[in-house]
């Protein structure tokens, strides 16, 4: 361990996060909303807290991360992370509450989208944006983006590289740490400015669609309205977004590959293939359910089941419709896709598609082996064999993500919620995708959670978010024996 | 810059490890994956499970854009066919290769623009046996570089604690300024590129920029003594010990070989003019007594068995010979080693290492060497007229903090400098740097260090 190189990447990391405040402080100045003195307020504390910490933090000798401070450096990065996030609603009075403000923002960072607002829509479009802006950070990752713009981290950026984008199989798509970053942070701009043109050519207000863009590419689902994507009522609209969704649960390493020519990549992927046979099958599945029983036309039907299907799978969290008025069937399989979530490497949370394939695929051969007990069999995927350790880690992510689940389900359930709402609160949470059931529904929002059970909806997100590992480390003894 | 490296033994880790610091985009390609597995873990470069002597990997790795294939394996064949399938998938890439075998070394059409094309050889073992002859060249020394064609030299020199230079800030050394100059100090694991206010401590590692003519004037003003060299000992007839001895037999020099294989070594002695062959174990203190080991200059450990090797040393050094040369492979253990007081550690795989980034970075930079622990380097550089550095009193230029001008070699004049020296368009320079301030240094110097 080494606190104080722990210490300075934080402080830079909040710097930074302070520094970021200048663009909802600009368009708080430009439409006047009376919100640019706390956002100015909030952006000169952090970024000289931030400094200061920098400053206070001895320089190093030892300037290789290993691979415990990574991890420290993750997961503490994320929760200052959520606290800089805090400062602009504590101090604009959006919401006076610092558990809720927390909450809010945290929500925001790990592109979960819960929010415990009640009306958005009277907010400011200074802290609007602020709180859009934690999401489209969080989605491609605040760590990702330092190691992009930070030159001198090298190696230690494959630490802190692995223990935020935690994806089964490494994969780098350069030979150097900070141009993979970089990349991927290109790419992730790229496709958010093409969604935000869309969007704003289909007559959405410029102010609506930068938001949306930047809360539908990290899959996090913060609207500025208060009914979601309902509130425009357009197809058109669905339609793009959809795509977005999509696309922001694709790994990110194969929209490179397709820009770099590869256009057949999405169809060859064998994860990728799974991902959109799931979606299309859940649409379809979705749609006869619904059709007759809530809509009586079989567009309408379409058209609502593909929304909701792409928003949950991909852990975005944006509606359009009401699904807690659903049949049970399908909101059974919407709560199935809570847990499904989108492709390792892109932006969306859930156990991934990747982990799920393997782990089918790992059971298959089990019950191969009881057929022929003498084959030699592995697991492959794409048709290369996936290493046993691979797989013994996926099962151990797979056991702790349904472990901590159970446990943190139990416990709001002691909180007093009822069944369905506690389930769904904490599978929202963490999966990241926000909307969930019951008390938690598409319409209602997360602020009747008791103050014990926001919390610990905040550590699911974390949790979510980093995928278990990263931050369950860091509470085992062993972490911290020297 | 893109580079293939093939093989991540020790040789192909620490080019990369080298590379990527230097910020080039490096594909190392091994076919264990718990090797990939560690590279992945330690080190900023792409690491592609596979063989390198598949034409699927190296395609994956990219190397149809390539620069640059390094085959660093401890296989002869595997390297040659890693080039060849070079060649095939990428006319222009530059190949390098690590090659062993004297059989195929010796067939100089191999390696021609016909068959392999290989544009460079590494031989470990024989820059390692050049490196041997160097030092025994300069019997104070534990480290000798050559630079300028040999005509200056870096020697590293061991201060012993009864030096009169222990505790004394380097610019008091009065009557030496302009004579020799210390580039550079390793102190543990910690190398400091010196001002004028360090001062030296017992135990340092000196890295000194002498002129080779002026090489026994300076030992005796450093008090060391230079006993010329008459009588060596080599204990291990290995393909390395036979090279050594062969390019000793026939000199002045008296040179015994120990080695304990009986077969070897009557073919040996059959081969051999004047090296006398001795059947036995290296390290049996009878035996090493009988042949006097106390009245030896050197005494060279050179087995394949890292570990026998620095016993014998340390068993020589108890006996009374003046100076050992330690074998050792594994460079973890170089540190260690001289702290329980072997002095002088020969590496093949440094000597790859080493002669491997010499290729890689030419351009302007004429040759560049690393220094022990590898964090800092010498290089030898040309100013160019554009530099910032050029016409300016030294002390008036804004070197990097971590780099020295350790020598300006201007028309065939050497000039060890002082601050007031000043650099002309054209001079060639060797400048001490800390691995971390070449980035600075090459903008200083306006020059790329150029790959390819």
């Amino acid at each position: 361990m080494h606190a104080q190189l722990i210490l300075r990447f934080i402080g830079i990391l909040i710097f930074f996060l302070g520094i970021s405040t200048v663009g909802p402080l600009l368009v708080s100045l430009i439409y006047e909303d009376g919100s640019s003195r706390a956002l100015l307020y909030s952006m000169i504390i952090t970024s000289v807290i931030g400094f200061l910490i920098f400053i206070a933090s001895k320089r190093d000798r030892e300037t290789h991360l290993s691979h415990r401070d990574g991890v420290a450096i993750v997961t503490f990065g994320w929760v200052a992370a959520g606290l800089v996030g805090a400062f602009p609603f504590l101090l604009s009075g959006t919401i006076p509450d610092f558990t809720l403000a927390y909450f809010e923002s945290i929500s925001g960072f790990t592109t979960t989208g819960a929010s415990i607002l009640t009306d958005i829509e009277g907010l400011p479009n200074g802290i609007l944006l602020w709180r859009s802006q934690t999401q489209w950070f969080g989605g491609m990752g605040i760590i990702v983006l330092s190691i992009a713009i930070l030159p001198f981290l090298g190696i230690g950026g494959m630490q802190l590289y692995k223990a935020e984008v935690p994806s089964p199989v490494v994969d780098k798509l350069k030979p150097r740490i900070s141009d993979t970053a970089k990349t991927l942070w290109y790419v992730y701009v790229l496709i958010t400015a093409l969604e935000i043109v869309l969007l704003f050519m289909g007559g959405m207000p410029l102010f609506e669609a930068v938001c949306h863009g930047f809360c539908t590419m990290p899959t996090g689902g913060f609207s500025p309205k208060n009914a979601s994507i309902a509130h425009y009522n357009s197809p058109y609209f669905d339609g793009v977004i959809i795509v977005f969704m999509l696309l922001a649960g694709i790994n990110f390493s194969l929209h490179y590959k397709f820009i770099k020519g590869d256009l057949t990549i999405f169809g060859r992927d064998p994860e990728s293939r799974v991902f959109f046979s799931l979606v299309a099958l859940f649409t379809l599945l979705v749609t006869f359910n619904i059709f007759g029983t809530v809509y009586d036309s079989l567009g309408k039907a379409f058209r609502y089941a593909a929304f909701q299907v792409s928003s949950i799978i991909t852990t975005t969290g944006f509606v359009t419709a009401d699904y807690d008025l659903w049949p049970s069937f399908s909101q059974k399989l919407l709560l199935l896709c809570m847990f499904l979530g989108a492709m390792a490497g892109s932006t969306g949370g859930g156990m991934k598609i990747m982990r799920i394939v393997l782990l089918v695929k790992h059971c298959y051969q089990e019950i191969f082996r009881i057929i022929h007990p003498h084959a030699i069999t592995s697991v492959k995927l794409g048709g290369r064999p996936v290493p046993t350790d691979v797989l013994s880690s996926i099962w151990g992510f797979f056991l702790l993500f349904l472990g901590l689940f159970v446990v943190a389900a139990l416990i709001m359930a002691s909180l007093g919620l009822d069944m369905i709402s506690a389930f769904a609160s904490v599978a929202a949470s963490i999966g990241n995708i926000g909307p969930g059931l019951g008390l938690v529904g598409p319409t209602k929002n997360y602020l009747a959670i008791p103050f014990i059970g926001k919390w610990v909806l905040i550590f699911c997100m974390l949790l979510g978010r980093l995928e278990i590992y990263t931050v369950i480390v860091l509470l085992m003894p062993e972490y911290w024996r020297k | 810059v893109k580079i293939i490296i093939v093989g991540a033994g020790e040789v192909g880790f620490h080019i990369a490890q080298k590379l990527s610091e230097e910020n080039q985009d490096v594909f190392l390609i091994d076919k264990d994956p718990e090797k990939v597995r560690r590279i992945t873990e330690n080190l900023d470069v792409q690491a592609i499970l596979g063989s390198g002597t598949s034409p699927d990997t190296l395609r994956d790795s990219g190397i149809q854009d390539a620069e640059m294939l390094v085959a660093a394996t401890d296989s002869d064949e595997v390297n040659l066919i890693a080039c060849l399938l070079g060649r095939h998938l990428n006319p222009y890439i530059v190949k390098v290769a690590r090659v062993r075998n004297p059989e195929y070394l010796k067939e100089k059409d191999l390696f021609g623009r016909d068959l392999l094309s290989i544009d460079q050889i590494i031989n470990p073992e024989s820059v390692m046996v050049e490196t041997i002859r160097n030092l025994m060249m300069v019997p104070g020394a534990s480290d000798v570089i050559d630079f300028v064609d040999g005509r200056v030299k870096l020697i590293g020199v061991t201060i012993k604690p009864d030096s009169p230079f222990v505790g004394r800030q380097l610019l008091s050394f009065k009557g030496m300024e302009g004579k020799l100059l210390v580039g550079a100090i390793v102190r543990g694991e910690q190398v400091i590129i010196p001002h004028g206010e360090d001062t030296l401590k017992a135990n340092d590692l000196a890295y000194v920029v002498v002129r080779t003519d002026e090489l026994p004037a300076i030992f005796s003003l450093l008090n060391i003594k230079d006993e010329g060299l008459r009588r060596v000992i080599i204990v291990g007839a290995g393909e390395m010990g036979t090279a050594l001895a062969t390019s000793l037999d026939q000199t002045k020099i008296n040179v015994k070989l120990i080695e304990r294989d009986s077969q070897r070594c009557t073919n040996l002695a059959q081969k051999l003019e004047s090296v006398i062959v001795i059947n036995g174990d290296g390290s049996d203190r009878n035996l090493l007594q009988e042949e006097n080991i106390s009245d030896c200059d050197f005494m060279v450990a050179i087995t394949g068995d890292e570990e026998s090797n620095v016993l014998i040393s340390l068993l020589a050094k108890g006996l009374g010979a003046r100076k050992t040369i330690t074998r050792i492979s594994k460079l973890s253990y170089i540190p260690l080693v001289s702290a329980i007081g072997i002095d002088t550690v020969v590496s093949p795989r440094l000597s790859a290492i080493r002669a491997i980034l010499q290729y890689i970075r030419r351009g302007k930079i004429i040759s560049v060497a690393p220094l022990k622990g590898e964090h800092a380097e010498a290089i030898e550089a040309e100013a160019l007229e554009t530099s910032d550095m050029v016409n300016l009193p030294l002390y008036k230029v804004k070197f990097p903090k971590g780099a020295l001008v350790g020598a300006i070699v201007r028309d065939g004049e050497i000039i060890i400098p002082l601050g007031d020296s000043v650099i002309k368009p054209k001079d060639r320079l060797i400048i001490f740097t800390l691995q971390k301030v070449v980035p600075k240094l090459e903008k200083l110097l306006t020059v790329k260090l150029e790959y390819f």
